[in-house]
This record gives structure tokens, sequence and C-alpha cells, in this order.
């Protein structure tokens, strides 16, 4: 018998919520909450422009991880504060853009380094392939459980930014961004006004790799290929970590998007998280893309969504495409 | 345009000369965790000029040899994937790390942004010119090894796959697409985008550098390097009137020595994706196969 035609609009996810996910994440919310932000920042007169002052950050995370980042914000003479703050949260290969553009418009982006990546890497360095199987027995020491909280501190960073309208902050990103998104919407729900996901990564992690070998999901398979015993560790470990249960913990208005032929972060998980959301959202779907998520023709639609609810001074200007 | 500057076939020379003077000396380690049923996945690691030791990965199907074979040029940023799961069933796969990208960044790690500009006030300097032999030994690597059947063998990427081509000419196929160097002092007015905007923030702090910042560029530019290509080319080509567009590459099209078809982008990443995949599966014999599966597993 033929293997039936996939239908991710109807596609229903297996993915549990542990009766324990909620006091997981506030122990590990309060415990770095404890711990000083200590946050630096040094001037960059080469990626400055007329326009747009750049900066490089760093604050203390989860187990005194040092994070690093870029801090753009416009200049007084170009616009005058405050902005509306941005995160910009990265893919997982990509390295943390520098968010010119988007202060260019008028926010004062953060493009945020989580853990593992270039300049946050001295302490722990999974690499990739790597991150999304390190340490995936364990939800106490997953890779994913300090990433995630290094996202979140970039909220804090903002929080002491004098420039920033603190009523006003975002976040934003594609495929592990979009992932990162949902999970600082989600346990940042205090602070985040709205947020854009594309292609959203680290939804249904199993049933992701079960339809797809691209990576990084494939890295699921390859491990488990190897140590097929270990199945039930890691999907009690990843279940902590699911962006189908963070989802329903968001309070803002959420734009989704993604491609239907999505190699890499499957169309069906998508769906999933979207339809695991309760707060007011909007989903973008593209035929015949994949990974991209549409993003050629979704910018402009990204854009108009954080303009309607960060209202930045300069919405004219136009981003730089948002790569997963 | 860039013109070609003057002495760009000595200067090549002279890192050919100098890639030959270091034995290459393969080490292949095999990797069961990406390893499967039906391939064998190795980490190689490469001698290049410096001398500094580069790494790929190369993946061999299981059967008999040789297969088609396809080399994979590193991407502008710090990781590259190890070779699709599709692809591994058909090819040959081999995908270099240059130097200072993670896996070979030991002594040297790159740093995103700054890679586009280490050296750029002179050729001799500039970082391109290590990479670019990185890539060459990967190719003499690749084509030499006997599991590859050398009338289908194939190298894909940006600019690195264009002038890797051209200069280790037994490459039967080229696929180019999102091209970096081509052009670049002119995309540079065009753009605020990284990684071009690296150049407009080294040449905002460095004004009176922008005439050897263009010379250094114009010897990276696959424009001066493309006439000796022999392989099959197929080029990506963007929208009208824009960077990457026909009329932009149109010089570029013009200047390969061998055949040249194009592929207008759709920006649909299922429709452009099977494209290319099926042009080349059909150069080099094989079953075209689409990353995303139509039915459930």
């Amino acid at each position: 018998m033929a293997a039936p035609e996939r239908t991710p609009e109807t596609f229903v996810s297996s993915v549990q919520r542990p009766p324990d996910f909620d006091d997981f994440w506030k122990q590990l919310l309060a415990e770095v909450a404890e711990i000083p932000l200590d946050p630096a920042m040094e001037h960059v007169p080469m990626r400055s422009t007329d326009e747009v002052d750049v900066y490089e950050i760093h604050y203390t995370s989860l187990d005194n991880v040092r994070i690093a980042g870029w801090y753009c914000v416009p200049k007084e003479a170009y616009l005058p504060p405050p902005y509306p703050g941005l995160l910009i949260v990265p893919g997982y290969v990509s390295e943390p853009t520098l968010p010119k553009s988007w202060a260019k418009q008028g926010y004062a982006a953060i493009g945020v380094a989580p853990r593992g990546k270039l300049r946050s890497n001295q302490n722990y360095n999974p690499g990739y392939p790597g991150l999304l199987v390190d340490n995936i027995v364990d939800r106490n020491t997953y890779s994913y459980r300090g990433f995630y909280i290094d996202a979140c501190r970039a909220v804090d960073f903002a929080l002491t930014r004098p420039e920033i309208d603190h009523s006003r902050i975002g976040v934003h990103g594609s495929s592990q961004g979009g992932a990162l998104t949902i999970t600082t919407a989600a346990l940042r729900s205090d602070a985040i006004t709205c947020g854009a996901a594309g292609a959203p990564y680290l939804c249904g992690f199993m049933e992701s790799a079960a339809l797809t070998h691209s990576y990084p999901y494939e890295e699921i398979n390859e491990y488990l290929r190897l140590y097929p015993e270990r199945e039930q560790q890691v999907r009690e470990t990843l279940e902590y970590f699911d962006g189908n249960n963070f989802a329903p913990m968001i309070k803002s208005p959420m734009l989704v998007y993604i491609g239907l032929e999505d190699d890499v972060c499957p169309p069906e998980t998508g769906y999933a998280v979207y339809n695991a959301m309760t707060c007011e959202k909007v989903l973008h779907t593209w035929e015949n893309c994949a990974h991209d998520a549409g993003a050629f023709w979704e910018m402009a639609e990204i854009e108009a969504f954080l303009a309607k609810h960060l209202n930045p001074g300069n919405p004219a200007q136009r981003a730089e495409t948002t790569v997963g | 345009m860039s013109e070609k500057p003057a002495g760009i076939d000595a200067f090549w020379q002279g890192v050919d000369d100098e890639l030959a003077s270091y034995p290459a000396r393969p080490e292949l380690e095999n990797i069961p965790m990406r390893s499967t049923h039906f391939c064998d996945v190795y980490w190689v690691k490469l001698t290049s000029i410096g001398p500094y030791r580069i790494g790929g990965y190369l993946s061999i199907p299981h059967g008999d040899d040789p297969f088609p074979a396809i080399m994979q040029t590193p991407k502008y940023g710090s990781v590259n994937h190890v070779p699709d799961y599709n692809d591994r069933k058909r090819y040959v796969m081999f995908t270099l790390m240059h130097r200072g990208q993670r896996l070979t960044d030991s002594p040297w790690a790159s740093a995103y942004p700054g890679l586009l500009t280490k050296g750029i006030a002179s050729p001799e300097t500039y970082i391109y010119r290590s990479i670019v032999a990185d890539c060459l030994r990967g190719a003499e690597f690749l084509q030499s090894h006997p599991s590859v059947d050398a009338n289908r063998l194939a190298i894909v990427g940006d600019d690195l796959a264009l002038i890797t081509a051209a200069r280790r000419a037994e490459f039967s196929h080229v696929h180019a697409a999102g091209l970096l160097f081509y052009r670049l002092m002119e995309q540079r007015e065009q753009s605020s985008a990284y990684p071009v905007e690296e150049v407009n923030d080294y040449l905002r702090g460095h004004p009176d550098q922008a005439e050897k910042v263009a010379n250094t560029l114009a010897h990276i530019d696959p424009i001066h390097h493309v006439p000796s290509i022999k392989a099959k080319t197929l080029l990506s080509v963007g929208d009208d009137g824009k960077v990457g567009g026909p009329e932009w590459l149109q010089p570029l099209k013009d200047a390969i020595g061998g055949p040249v078809e194009e592929y207008r982008v759709t920006h649909r990443g299922g429709t452009d994706n099977d494209a290319i995949d099926a042009w080349l599966a059909q150069q080099l014999g094989r079953e075209p196969m689409s990353k995303f599966r139509r039915t459930m597993p």
C-alpha cells in the first residue's frame, strides 16, 4: 500500500507536556535571577554609521556563562529616543547578525549570541553538528537549558537600557531563531510585546526527526541509530524544551510563517506550534517554499507586524532579510 | 566591473607553486555517528599553504565504485553542514571547511563579521588568497580519490566553486549561486547587508584605501578566472535589474570558458532546491531526489 500524502495542516502533535514543566522553567528563571547580569558595552566605531551606533555587548547568564551580542541603536541625531527594543535571535548554524538595518528603522536592536555561538563559546562549545544532541538524555544538563535562558537574559539586558521603552520589546528570528522567539516570548511574557517566528525549529523534535533527514534534526536520527536504547530518555528530555509546550504561555501577539516544503523544519510542526498558541496570532504559509519560509515576500509582512506593535521611528527603511 | 589586475596570473601561479611545496598528507577518520547503512562518512584532514591543516567531510556510498562525486566549497560563515542525506546516497560527497571555520579553527578562528576584510589592503595578505588555496587543495584530494568517477565530478558553491573549477580543470560540472566577490565593489554601493557591509565598514574607517581594496578584491573576482573553466556550468540567476540578476551576471556568463546554462531563481526554496538537484542528477547520471518527502514515513 502506498504511503499516505502529507497533509501538514491536519497534523496533530503527540508531544506531551510534563506535569512539572512550569516548575522546571520557573526554577531556572529564579536561579538565573540570582546571578548578577553584569552588562558591558563596548562601542565599535568600525561598524557604526552616521545613523546607527554599534556596540559589542556581554552579560552573564545561567551557570555564570558570559554571553555576547551586538547592540545597534539609532544615533540621537538620526532618531531621538526612546526606542522600541527588538531581540534578533539566531539560527542554528548562522552567527548572530549585526541588526543595523533594524536600528535604521528605529529599533534598539540586540543580536543575541547564546552559548556555543562564536564569542560566547569559551566555556561551552558543543559544536555544529553537536548542539542539538549535547546531553540530550538529561533535562538538567541539556544544551538548550542554558541556550534558552541566554536569549531570555537578553531581555534583562534590554531592560537596563534607558534609551529603550520597556513597554515595547519585540523578538524575531527564523528557524532556531523562530524557536527562540517562541521560548523567549513564553518565558518572558512579562516583558515581550510581540514576536515574529519563522520556520520554527525545536517544535515536535521527535516528529520532525521522523519526517526529515535534513540537518539539524538528522543529528537526532544519527544519535538514536547509535544509541537506540536511549530513545525514552531522549523523549523525556525533549518535552521540557519543545516549543509546543511553551506556546500556550505566550501572551503577546505572534506572527508565524512557514514554508510548506520545508525539509529542515517540517511544516506539520509549524502548524502544531501555531495551533498550541492561545495568544492573538496570525499564520502565513508559503507554497513551494522550503526553509526560506517565503522570506522573499514575508519580510515586508514581518516589518509591518513588528511596526504595528512596536511603533519604530522610521518604518519606511527596509530590514535585512532574516535567515535561519 | 573590476579591471583585471596586472600580474594576476603570476599571483595565482605563486599560490599554486606554494601549495605544491606542501604535501597534502591526507588523514581519514571514519565517523560512525554520521555513517549509515548506505555510506561511510569520514573526517579528512589535509595540509594547505601556511602550512595549515584544513578539513572536510567525505562521504562514500557503499557498493561498486567509481561513483559520481560532488565537492561543496565552504560557505561564508562559521559552519558547513555534513553532506545532505540524499546526496550521500547518490554521490561521493566532499564538503570542505576552509581555515578558521568550525572544526578547522585551530590554530586560527575566523571572526564573523571580520573574515571578508582580513588583510584586505593587499592581495598578498588577504585571507582569501589562503582560502582559495584551501579549496584547491580540497579539489586535488577529491579529484585523485580512487572512488571518484573522473568523468562525473561536479563542484558546487559560490565564487570559490568557480575559481576552483577554473584552476583545477578536471571538474565536469559546476553549479554556482550567491556570488559574493563578483563585482563586489559595485555590490557594496547597493547594499548594507552583511557580509557585503563588512567592506563598507572597512572603507568608512580607511577611505584612503579604496583603490587598494578594489585591487585586492579584483584578484578574487571570478570574472578573471572563469575563462579557464572547461566544465559545463549552471549559473543561478536572480531578478531582472537586481544584483545577481541576468543583466548583472551577463558579463560573467559571457566570460565562462565552457558551456553555460542559466537557472532563474524563483525564491521558493522547494522549487529551487528540486530544480538544482534535478540538473545535477541528470548531468551525473543519477535519479533526482527531493529533500522534501511528499508522503508520510
